[in-house]
């Protein structure tokens, strides 16, 4: 079981295997800048390896899972502001609104299908998004600055502390992945993205399963919040602004959708990009440095006009395979 | 008092209704006919205004400027198609959003990079400054009802063309059925282009006409975008007369409310607590209202037959 799961998902372990020793590297180098942009990379990664089950396996464009990024981290925010500082219980808490949420959402914006769908989450998600505009006594427009989570046992003050927590729940969110992937679930789930109808005339309820995917990619969304708020000690309403919706569905499809590891490599990529294009720019041409999305806006058109399936699917199937090929 | 500001509301809230229409109309002809997810229309609201407010500034004449913009924008518009949209029609929703959210984030760092991230501001001459009593005691600008009737004639030609010519009835035709157009022998290909390059010119001239009014800076379309979404989506998508219903709807409900709740609010909230939750909320009412009519009408108001 373990190593079937090893060989079909190689390139999602070696980048976790990467991923736990990265801190090896930048302290020998001395590049503790890195070790923050590697844990954005890993949190974005999170929320978007979280969307990607509704969005590459089952085929529901939803254009507001930031929303549920922004829920988790005002679960974190609001918590400590009225003193409840444990970390773990913050977590819980991003969990069961995110869920709660999903399920409401969900049930709701699952009667649309096609363009309609993509523009409902989006009201859900600028609804929620104006909601927390709208709470004066948590900074509204502004924010709430907070201090990282108490997480028991675990100082985030610690040099790498933090970095290891949110790797570890990487790691288990990875694994669950890539066992519900392979699950009945998971193949009923692609099922429906490929015939719908197919799916129901063999006597399965497909809301059922779109909505069971729908809140568990919520909740993973709401996790990757939560610990984000405790990255950047504040929380805003910023957080979950449509373009972050935005960011992740280009993280997802930059990555590869049809694969579990796609998103991770799409927020490497992503994250890489947004940190090194200044930099090189400024080499080239000094006077545009810092209008770095003129050139990473035609790279993203260029992604999809000419490469399909993402980086996953470019750089070949000899090391990674679809997730689920067999089962489709 | 409360009876003057409530009609003055209205007022603001037509004409950016009005607004919202130009940007809308073009839009939901390209989802309804061309099924394509097109989320750089705000940016031809920018280009619109950037054109109009630059060729104002160099000529110094409101008039010009505007004059000179359209043909800009509708050259715009075409190049885009041929350049890049056009190969993405074939495309599923996905590639769309991302190809399209890389032109927003193109041009706006495009313009930045030209008129510098300040914003510009511009006048309308002074023979449109003034105010005209719309009821005794009523004051209302000028500019501002030159707006609404500028967008309304707009309205007016865009409904006697869908409706009344030959091109409209394609038009139409292929809103609701396009590979059925097609197939009759329409060149789709031309029809795509010209329905896209003039989607184009309303969007940029709604962008022109307001410019003046707000400020013209890069990013300025992306709000307006997504209010026309929802527009489009409460209308029905390929629906001229729905994103008319709609947009007047959508500029009524969020300019009246932006005024009217926060005063609601300060009944029983404290003043500042109202002056921040009332705006967002007024935000939050057009989306509660999309969600509202999604729920029962999965296809909008007003879904064009046979789609």
């Amino acid at each position: 079981m373990v190593l079937d799961l090893f060989k079909k998902f190689t390139t999602l372990w070696i980048i976790l295997v990467v991923l736990a020793f990265f801190p090896i590297f930048t302290s020998t180098f001395d590049l503790p800048f890195w070790n923050d942009v590697v844990m954005r990379i890993m949190l974005l990664g999170m929320a978007a390896m979280g969307l990607n089950i509704v969005f590459g396996f089952g085929g529901m464009v939803s254009f507001g899972h930031a929303a549920f990024m922004g829920v988790g981290a005002y679960c974190a925010g609001i918590s400590q502001y009225y003193g409840l500082d444990n970390g773990w219980y913050q977590l819980l808490m991003s969990a069961v609104s995110c869920g709660i949420l999903g399920i409401m959402i969900g049930f709701l914006a699952l009667r649309t299908s096609g363009i309609y769908f993509i523009m409902i989450t989006l009201a859900f998600a600028q609804m929620l998004y104006f909601f927390f505009v709208s709470l004066e006594q948590f900074g509204g427009d502004d924010g709430l600055i907070m201090d990282r989570s108490d997480f028991i046992f675990i100082d985030l003050y610690e040099p790498l502390r933090l970095y290891y927590l949110i790797f570890f729940i990487l790691a288990a969110v990875s694994i669950m992945l890539m066992l519900l992937i392979r699950s009945r679930f998971g193949v009923i789930l692609q099922a429906i993205k490929s015939n719908e109808s197919r799916v129901e005339a063999m006597g399965l309820n497909p809301l059922k399963f779109k909505l069971t995917g729908y809140v568990i990619s919520a909740v993973i969304c709401g996790l990757s919040g939560c610990l984000f708020a405790s990255w950047q000690e504040f929380v805003s309403p910023d957080i979950m602004h449509w373009t972050r919706s935005g960011d992740l569905m280009i993280i997802i499809i930059l990555g590869g959708l049809t694969y579990v590891a796609g998103p991770l490599v799409g927020a490497i990529v992503f994250l890489l990009l947004e940190e090194l294009l200044p930099d090189l720019l400024h080499v080239v041409f000094p006077s545009i440095a810092e209008n770095w999305m003129i050139i990473f806006g035609p790279l993203l058109i260029a992604v999809v006009l000419f490469g399909k399936g993402g980086l996953m699917g470019v750089v070949g199937n000899r090391f990674t395979r679809p997730a689920a090929r067999k089962d489709q | 008092m409360t009876l003057t500001l409530l009609l003055e509301q209205i007022f603001n809230g037509l004409q950016a209704g009005i607004t919202l229409f130009l940007i809308a109309a073009g839009l939901t002809l390209i989802l309804g006919i061309m099924d394509f997810v097109f989320l750089a229309h705000g940016s031809q609201v920018m280009i619109g205004a950037y054109a109009a407010a630059a060729i104002t500034i160099a000529t110094n004449n409101f008039y010009f400027g505007i004059l000179a913009a359209i043909p800009i924008t509708f050259v715009c518009g075409y190049l885009l198609e041929w350049l890049i949209i056009r190969h993405l029609y074939r495309r599923d929703h996905m590639d769309q959003v991302l190809a399209t959210f890389g032109l927003i984030l193109f041009f706006n760092e495009a313009i930045r990079i030209g008129f510098g991230p300040a914003a510009l501001f511009t006048n309308f001459p002074s023979s449109l400054s003034g105010f005209i009593e719309i009821l005794p005691d009523t004051p209302y600008p000028v500019y501002r009802i030159l707006i609404i009737l500028v967008g309304l004639l707009c309205a007016l030609g865009i409904h006697l063309f869908v409706s009344r010519t030959r091109v409209g009835a394609m038009v139409r035709a292929g809103a609701s059925n396009p590979e059925m157009t097609a197939a009759l022998g329409i060149n789709v290909k031309i029809l795509f282009r010209f329905i896209f390059a003039a989607g184009a010119t309303f969007a940029g001239l709604a962008g022109m006409m307001i410019g003046p009014l707000t400020s013209v800076e890069p990013g300025m379309g992306e709000p307006l975008l997504i209010l026309s979404l929802v527009v489009i989506i409460i209308g029905g998508i390929g629906s001229v007369r729905g994103a008319f219903i709609a947009a007047i709807l959508i500029g009524l409900v969020d300019t009246v409310g932006r005024v009217m709740l926060p005063m609601l609010f300060k009944t029983f909230m404290s003043v500042s607590t109202a002056d921040t939750a009332g705006p967002a909320l007024a935000s939050m009412s057009v989306y509660i209202l999309m969600a509202v009519v999604l729920v029962f009408k999965p296809t909008g108001l007003f879904p064009p037959k046979g789609a």
